[in-house]
């Protein structure tokens, strides 16, 4: 009989005690209130919290969905969505095997990593000026 | 061996910026640095010079190795390509023979002072380090020449931190660890057997990133990640709390997930990561597969007694722990000998006794 | 050798054997010497007289109502932290394991949190008991080094345990090896002193009372 990983037991009574979601809570507001204020962004790091499901069940609950959703394709599948709570964003990075390798929680009117990246800007005009001087216009010749 | 800085050479492997800081901030939070640091050390890693490592292999199983190649995050090949310049490497790389000796020589020499020294498997020193060679040079001869123009000496795996298997009972090739044999460059030990490939990776990036070595510990591994015991961070600790042991491998404290103390884990004197971050990304460790730590990233954790009798047993002898049967010829032979004393003593007791009954016949008649 | 491997490895063989030895020899040491012959007619056949041994274990495990006013207090302390040393010894699970290696069988646990606040109670107690043999002129006076030290060692036993199980005073492995250690000690000096009256008192008191009982007086 091949024995799961799912069927392996572990009955751990946690109890549900929900002090970590409403501690967290505490932070983001309070960073968003900074980022308000001052304009200053934050971050939190999820993996490194004391987080049991019903904390988890609890943030999720507190901080509401968003409208946005957006998906970074590099080495690996990163999720981005905006919660309810403006200005908060809940990230997962996932490498190439989906495995979760970060999630965080940043406060900021949107994630620093989704912006074009300002030295780019100018390699970007010209790799396209360079392109519309040889007149390479169809998808096929694009570098 | 190139002289580009980190970030030109991810923009000539076509690494853009997004995946370089989502990776940092992967590192970042392995290492339970602020969040906030991920774009800080991308920023510091851009404007860094790839460091020359060369990888030594002495006395071991190359099980360092292969867990060193199954890091997830950064895997093995973002770090390969980007972050340091692995210029010797006995398995990894395509080179052999005298060309591969002679690159090796040739990146020492570029690199003078500077190199990362990377080193698995224990030393044999026994009869003048004959029991371990390569290329015609001893272990010992060749470790102390790439020692001497090190910047730093990372030790993978117990072998090279403590010395591991080859070091234990009765240690035949006189095996010694690197820090016996080099002295005055700073060493950093990854014990471990293996190493949690996180582990190993992690500390080479923040040595990269960071420009210096991290914390170490007492025993010179790093306190990020050997800061806490197996026990401090096992999930099965309220079991331990409550008394609920499993008592063999399949019964029901064992399928119900219950600690495994009285089945040998070494858990409490056992410093490493395993139960936080974990093996095969993230997936389980030892005790969450059911088996009790080995305690494998401590000193002589192979001379330290059964890896299944429990830590409060007594371990006499050289890897024995206590049995019914040891105690009795024990207190057999103590019983023996206390009474032969007895004996004596009670024969000199006895005499006085006479004495004082002839001294004063009617106080004490008999005997 | 680090402290853990030495304090549970060559210093218990070591301890083991020198406490084994040395309880024989003084047991054997005593039951050897000579006695005083019974000049009284037995005036009870030998069975009842054994009996009357066994009775008396028991009837001198209790204080006689004249003197429970003064002496109750000592009673129920002395009482107190030898129960509570005897739950630790053989019901919290670690110990239980350390026992199975000598035995070859365990038993079932308690659960730690219990034995943590036993603990505690045993180690405020024999605080107190310490108290009392400072404060008290009498006792004072009467108290030796022999006092003194297998208090001492009893309670560093204790001490050093609570230490370990909360993880305070430096790192774990130290924590435990300087328990073991304490506990390597105490079997050391076990033979040599009061703590002997472990093995004493049960047989003293039978073999007064079955003399008593031979000779047909009240035990």
């Amino acid at each position: 009989m091949t024995i799961r990983l799912a069927d392996i037991g572990v009955r751990l009574d946690t109890g549900g005690l929900g002090g970590g979601a409403a501690a967290l809570l505490n932070e983001v507001a309070g960073l968003l209130e900074r980022l308000a204020r001052t304009g200053k962004p934050g971050l939190i790091d999820l993996r490194n919290m004391p987080l049991d499901e019903f904390d988890r069940e609890r943030l999720h609950a507190a901080l509401g969905e968003g409208e946005i959703e957006a998906t970074l394709r590099t080495d690996g599948i990163s999720r981005f969505r905006e919660t309810g709570t403006p200005g908060v964003w809940w990230i997962e990075h996932r490498d190439v095997r989906d495995g979760l390798i970060a999630e965080l929680l940043e406060i900021a009117p949107n994630p620093d990593i989704l912006s074009s990246p300002a030295e780019e800007l100018e390699r970007g005009a010209l790799a396209l000026r360079a392109r519309l001087d040889a007149r390479i216009v169809s998808p096929k010749e694009a570098p | 061996m190139s002289n580009a800085t980190i970030g030109e050479l991810l923009v000539r492997n076509g690494v853009s910026r997004r995946t370089f800081l989502k990776y940092c901030t992967a590192m970042t939070s392995l290492m339970a640095l602020p969040p906030s640091m991920g774009a800080a050390m991308a920023e510091a890693l851009r404007a860094a010079k790839r460091p020359s490592v060369i990888y030594l292999s002495f006395q071991e199983c190359t099980g360092c190795l292969e867990s060193f190649t199954r890091s997830f995050s950064p895997s093995v090949e973002s770090l390969l390509f980007n972050v340091i310049s692995l210029d010797y490497q006995d398995t990894l790389m395509a080179a052999a023979g005298h060309q591969a000796e002679e690159a090796r020589a040739q990146a020492m020499k570029d690199n003078d002072g500077e190199y990362l020294l990377v080193i698995d498997g224990a030393i044999p020193t026994s009869d003048g380090g004959v029991y371990g060679a390569a290329g015609g040079r001893s272990y010992l001869d060749l470790l102390q020449e790439a020692g001497k123009g090190a910047a730093a000496i990372i030790c993978v795996g117990t072998c090279s931190s403590f010395g591991g298997i080859p070091m234990a009972e009765p240690n035949p090739t006189g095996a010694r660890p690197v820090s016996d044999i080099i002295t005055g460059k700073p060493i950093v030990n990854i014990s471990g057997c293996p190493p949690v490939p996180e582990v190993i990776t992690g500390t080479l990036f923040q040595y990269v990133s960071m420009g210096k070595l991290p914390e170490l510990d007492a025993l010179g591994r790093p306190k990020v990640f050997f800061g806490n015991t197996i026990h401090d961070r096992c999930y099965r600790r309220p079991f331990y709390d409550e008394g609920k042991f499993a008592k063999t491998f399949d019964d029901e404290g064992a399928r119900n997930g219950w600690c495994l103390y009285e089945l040998g884990c070494k858990g409490p004197t056992t410093y490493n990561a395993c139960a936080t971050v974990k093996w095969n990304n993230a997936t389980s460790f030892p005790i969450e597969s059911g088996h009790g730590c080995i305690g494998c990233s401590e000193p002589n954790f192979w001379d330290k007694g059964s890896f299944y009798a429990p830590l409060s047993q007594g371990a006499f002898g050289k890897a024995g722990n206590v049995s019914p049967r040891d105690a009795a010829k024990l207190v057999g032979a103590a019983v023996a000998v206390g009474g032969a004393v007895g004996l004596g003593a009670a024969a000199v007791s006895r005499s006085r006794q006479q004495k004082l009954a002839a001294a004063a016949p009617d106080k004490m008649k008999g005997g | 050798m680090d402290l853990l491997s030495f304090a549970r490895g060559p210093l218990l063989q070591f301890a083991l054997f020198v406490f084994a030895l040395g309880v024989v020899w003084r047991i054997a040491g005593i039951t050897l010497l000579r006695r005083g012959k019974l000049l009284s007619e037995p005036r009870a056949p030998l069975v009842k007289a054994l009996f009357g041994g066994f009775r008396t274990m028991g009837s001198r495990s209790w204080p006689h109502p004249e003197f429970i006013g003064r002496t109750g207090a000592g009673e129920a302390l002395g009482y107190s932290y030898h129960i509570g040393m005897f739950i630790v010894i053989l019901a919290f699970g670690p110990h239980i394991q350390t026992w199975a290696g000598f035995l070859g069988f365990d038993w079932p646990a308690l659960p730690s949190g219990v034995i943590t606040i036993l603990s505690v109670l045993t180690l405020t107690l024999l605080l107190a008991v310490l108290f009392r043999r400072l404060t008290n002129r009498v006792m004072r006076l009467l108290s030796n080094f022999d006092d003194y030290f297998s208090w001492f060692i009893t309670t560093l036993v204790i001490v050093t345990g609570l230490m370990a199980t909360a993880h305070f005073g430096g790192p774990y492995e130290t924590l435990l090896g300087l328990h073991i250690l304490s506990f390597d000690v105490l079997l050391l000096w076990f033979p040599f002193g009061k703590l002997m009256h472990a093995f004493y008192i049960m047989p003293s008191r039978a073999i007064n009372g079955y003399l008593l009982a031979r000779k047909g007086a009240p035990s």
